[in-house]
């Protein structure tokens, strides 16, 4: 009994072998594409749905009982189906062809986030692009029509499990307008990919003691106690610094400049961390740079080989944690240094 | 204890469609359903509608389990059968009713679109009428716009929905009538299932009791229509026999289930001119095949001549069927009529109709001879005070006794009856023949209508060296009857003596048109089988194709169409074509010579090419400028012309 060998009638590992040769047939046939591409008609493939064929099902069973009682009018209700059928086919298929698709960013994320990629669609023609989604393995995005001449983000959220990139080699576009009996879709290999930064440590371990820099810093570095003038208020700046006796009078939202003083900063230092593990290591990098970005400290971090000198914002906040990503080990190469 | 949750009310866009859509497909069944299929429909549904917008729960499991079972079990009580149309669509009307209260994804409506179908499918296996192709295409499009609210977004307006379904079928449209044309008929059926039991039958009865129903059908409705090929004979010779009545008990007239007569034809002579003429008769569940007179040949199928030779199919008639029949009004029928046939068609009850049987005797020993007596008889409805009435008073216990000595008024079945008993009963044999009389052309078409109404009965008696032979009582009370054809008479004002009024001149006019077309209808349309299929073949050149060659030709011409279907959303889905004032500035940039980059701006274009080609920055300025103001400024041709000879006039001068 135990001779038939049952593992291998189960049709779910066929199904599988057959979607990754045909996917690997689709990507040597398309080749990779752009990061704006319109979908031309030969790369896009239909297939009928379940629902497809119980309706191929019905229409030959009417036409089995048109045949046996010769009604010629049950022989056009018939006909008027299966023209419908042929026709949800081309129109369905015809729904996707000269769609523009376009990668519209993702954003950096924490390791087991989900890297929420952006896919611009642009519908360049006259008339209504109804029920189009976007979807990679089992994700898929929120279902929406596009009006003429509209461009809408599709998001998809791929989960991601480890530091380092996010890769979305292929995803796809499909539709099931008009009646479901059908299902157009197109395969596109962007080769997309985000960056994941490190898992934050879940537990706060205390971060090195701040540093206060008496002479440290130029006088360009951001101080708080001698009053320098006054400049436009940016993004960013404190309320607290905000000159509101002149905003009162003139209206301008202007900071008031402090240098010359006691400016704190904090190093956070690879080496200094007392755990054994890499990842964890990064992990509590991670969090020390997360923990001092929300109070706006200042913060350097020191990698073996790389060394990013205290500062905060956005951009320092981002080069600190992608160096986290993809720290290997090792010291970076120069020309990464230098950037 | 935790509430369970109701719907989510996600159906409320899609439902309303799909119920509408299967209201829509229930509706030509409604007058052949029991009441209570129908009720149930409408309870279900306006119940499901209540529980999406009121967010209550779904009925629970055992209750659609009882329901489901009640009604199947009402079903078959009411049709002790599932097969065939009529407990069909009750089925599928319980069940799309039972679908319903059970539906609770957008997945679920699927089923009950389906179920729509197949009622629209059923209705039309049950009548095909002028209108039920309007009505076909309106339940597809009804039920494939409620298929297209399922997947739509909420900001899609009904409207477009409709829209969407009706551009769709229109692509169908094509397609639909090439297939219709090209797929091979077949003229035998795989197998026979009974098309509707519960319809009644409106056809001729199989029986008749004169004094018992006192009134008779007036119903306009077609029995048959007759296309005459050459001479069309004249009203008193139209008589269209249906069926032979031969026993009587003293009220009632009987004849034999259909039966072959086995060498019925032998028994005829046919004299005269034969009349060739084509019948399509309307289905009337009956075997019954109706000719004028005796027919010497006939074509269709498993059809008999019955031992008092008169057309039975083996099939009851339960759709419309045309055949092709040679008759001869000049016959002589059974010139010997053996004594045991003489005796059934002379048997009488003696007990019954006394009065009848003495007068007849009376009047017998007064004439000379029997065919004196048949005058003197007919002499007597014609003379004395008899009234042709369609609404005749009922009759007593001895009907010929009251009609021929009281009542004096009724039909031609009084008549037939009245003058049949009175030949028994001195010894002539005798017989009561149900069929039509009469019948009107139809100008527009050239072809003879006969209704309903012209339902006849005569008598036929034997005649030693005549044969059977045709006499018809009702000829002696109301000649115009028979000379003129009822619809004539309605516009002679003897109508109004029969009982009925005449509609006006143009309403008549209207009927006969609306007669042509349904004739039509019948004929190219519901009439398209093998046969008519292969002329048109023909007339399209093709020389008695067979099926393969049809088929291949079907698969042609359907890929031609849908090609063109093709490129139709091809060009529907093209991108707008650019406006003048963007052709012009593609041409500018092309005489440049410097192809502008993804994304730049006119701008930021005139102030590289600036850069990159010196000679050309003050045009490319100007032009830069008109450009814009002709493509985004107010609409101005004067904008567009102006751009139009700068670009033409703009020599690149490459430094």
């Amino acid at each position: 009994m135990s001779s038939i060998p049952w593992q291998y009638l189960k049709p779910r590992l066929y199904r599988r072998a057959v979607e990754a040769k045909v996917e690997r047939w689709a990507r040597k046939r398309q080749g990779t594409d752009r990061p704006v591409t319109e979908l031309h008609s030969r790369r896009v493939y239909i297939l009928p749905t379940a629902i497809g064929l119980v309706f191929a099902l019905m229409a030959f069973t009417m036409l089995l009982g048109s045949m046996n009682y010769n009604n010629n009018l049950s022989f056009a209700l018939t006909f008027l189906l299966t023209g419908l059928g042929f026709v949800s086919m081309h129109q369905c298929q015809r729904n996707l062809v000269r769609l523009e698709l376009s990668f519209a960013g993702v954003d950096p994320v924490f390791a087991g986030q989900v890297a929420e990629f952006r896919i611009a669609i642009t519908n360049h023609s006259k008339n209504r692009r109804p029920h189009l989604q976007i979807y990679a393995g089992g994700v898929t995005s929120n279902i929406a029509d596009l009006a003429p001449g509209e461009s809408r983000i599709f998001h998809l959220e791929i989960p991601t499990q480890q530091r380092g990139y996010v890769r979305l080699d292929r995803f796809g576009i499909r539709t099931l307008f008009p009646f479901e009996l059908f299902r157009a879709w197109a395969w596109l290999h962007m080769d997309l990919q985000g960056i994941v930064y490190p898992r934050p440590a879940d537990y706060a371990l205390a971060p090195p003691p701040t540093q206060t820099a008496h002479g440290h810093r130029q006088h360009d570095a951001r101080g708080e106690e001698d009053f320098a003038g006054l400049r436009k208020f940016q993004v960013g700046d404190s309320p607290r610094h905000v000159a509101w006796k002149a905003y009162a009078r003139s209206g301008d939202l202007l900071s008031k400049q402090f240098s010359g003083a006691d400016t704190s900063s904090q190093w956070f230092d690879f080496e200094g961390i007392d755990e054994d593990d890499v990842e964890q290591r990064l992990s509590i990098l991670t969090r020390w740079i997360i923990d001092a970005d929300q109070t706006q400290r200042d913060y350097g971090l020191r990698l073996p080989g790389q060394e990013f000198p205290p500062a905060h914002g956005e951009a320092h906040r981002h080069k600190a944690l992608g160096s986290l990503a993809f720290f290997s080990g090792l010291p970076a190469p120069a020309e990464e240094r230098a950037a | 204890m935790s509430k369970r949750a109701g719907t989510d009310g996600s159906l409320l866009a899609s439902l309303p469609w799909t119920l509408a859509a299967l209201a829509f497909s229930v509706l030509p069944h409604v007058q052949y359903l029991p009441f209570w299929a129908t009720f149930v429909f409408l309870t279900c549904s306006a119940w499901r509608w209540q529980v999406e917008r009121k967010r209550w729960r779904l009925p629970p499991a055992w209750l659609r389990i009882a329901l489901s079972l009640t009604c199947f079990i009402g079903v078959l009580a009411s049709y002790e059968s599932v097969s065939g149309v009529g407990p069909g669509s009750a089925l599928l009307t319980v069940m799309a009713a039972l679908k319903l209260l059970e539906t609770k994804q957008r997945r679920d409506q699927f089923v009950l679109l389906f179920i729509s179908i197949f009622l629209i499918m059923s209705s039309l296996l049950r009548e095909q009428f002028l209108w039920s192709l309007p009505y076909l295409v309106a339940g597809v499009l009804f039920t494939m716009t409620a298929w297209l609210r399922m997947s739509t977004s909420s900001q899609v307006s009904i409207v477009d929905s409709f829209k969407t379904g009706a551009r769709l079928i229109a692509y169908a449209a094509p397609l639909t009538v090439a297939m219709w044309i090209f797929f091979p008929r077949i003229s035998t059926p795989f197998w026979a299932v009974p098309i509707d039991t519960s319809s009644a039958s409106s056809g001729l009865s199989d029986q008749m009791s004169p004094g018992d129903i006192s009134s008779l059908s007036m119903s306009n409705a077609v029995a048959f229509r007759v296309k005459f090929e050459g001479t069309v004979p004249p009203p008193h010779q139209r008589y269209w026999r249906g069926l032979v009545l031969y026993r009587f008990n003293g009220r009632t007239w009987s004849g034999n289930e259909p039966s072959l007569g086995s060498g019925a034809r032998s028994e005829v002579d046919y004299l005269g001119d034969p009349l060739r003429y084509q019948v399509t008769m309307e289905p009337t569940q009956q075997h019954w095949v109706i000719a004028l007179d005796i027919p010497y040949e006939w074509d269709l199928d498993h059809t008999f001549m019955g031992p008092q030779h008169q057309l039975a199919s083996v099939q009851p008639i339960d759709q419309r069927v045309a055949y092709t029949v040679v008759s001869h009004t000049g016959f002589r029928l059974n010139s010997k009529l053996p004594e045991f046939a003489r005796s059934w068609y002379t048997r009488l009850p003696e007990n019954g109709n006394r009065r009848t049987l003495a007068l007849s005797r009376q009047m017998r020993d007064d004439a000379p001879d029997e065919e004196a007596f048949i005058t003197d008889v007919l002499q007597k409805f014609n003379n004395e005070e008899f009234f042709y009435t369609l609404e005749p008073p009922a009759l007593g216990r001895d009907p010929v006794d009251s009609f021929l000595f009281d009542t004096r008024r009724g039909f031609c079945e009084h008549y037939a009856s009245a003058f049949a008993v009175m030949m028994r009963a001195v010894g002539i044999p005798s017989r009561v023949v149900l069929g039509y009389q009469g019948g009107e052309m139809n100008p527009m078409g050239d072809y003879m209508i006969v209704r309903q109404a012209d339902a006849h009965a005569w008598t036929e008696v034997w005649l030693a060296g005549r044969g059977w032979y045709r006499i018809d009582p009702t000829a002696a009370v109301a000649p115009e009857r028979i000379e003129s054809g009822r619809s004539a008479a309605m516009f002679d004002g003897i109508a109004a003596s029969w009982g009925f009024t005449a509609p006006s001149e143009f309403l008549y006019q209207l009927t006969l048109t609306w007669d042509v077309l349904n004739a039509k209808w019948n004929d190219l349309i519901l009439g398209y089988g093998p046969e008519n299929q292969g002329k048109f073949m023909e007339w399209l050149g093709m020389e008695e194709p067979d099926w393969r060659q049809m088929m291949l030709t079907l698969v042609a011409i359907v890929t031609i169409l849908i090609v063109i279907i093709s490129v139709l959303l091809m060009l529907r889905y093209r991108p707008p074509p650019k406006d003048a004032a963007a052709i012009l500035y593609q041409k500018f940039t092309k005489k440049a010579g410097v192809p502008p980059s993804r994304g730049e701006t006119p701008q930021a274009y005139a102030v590289r090419l600036a850069r990159e080609q010196a000679g050309m920055a003050g045009a490319a300025a100007s032009i830069t400028a008109q450009y814009l103001d002709a493509r985004y400024g107010p609409p101005d041709l004067v904008a567009i012309e102006r751009l139009q000879v700068s670009v033409y006039d703009f020599k690149p001068r490459r430094s």
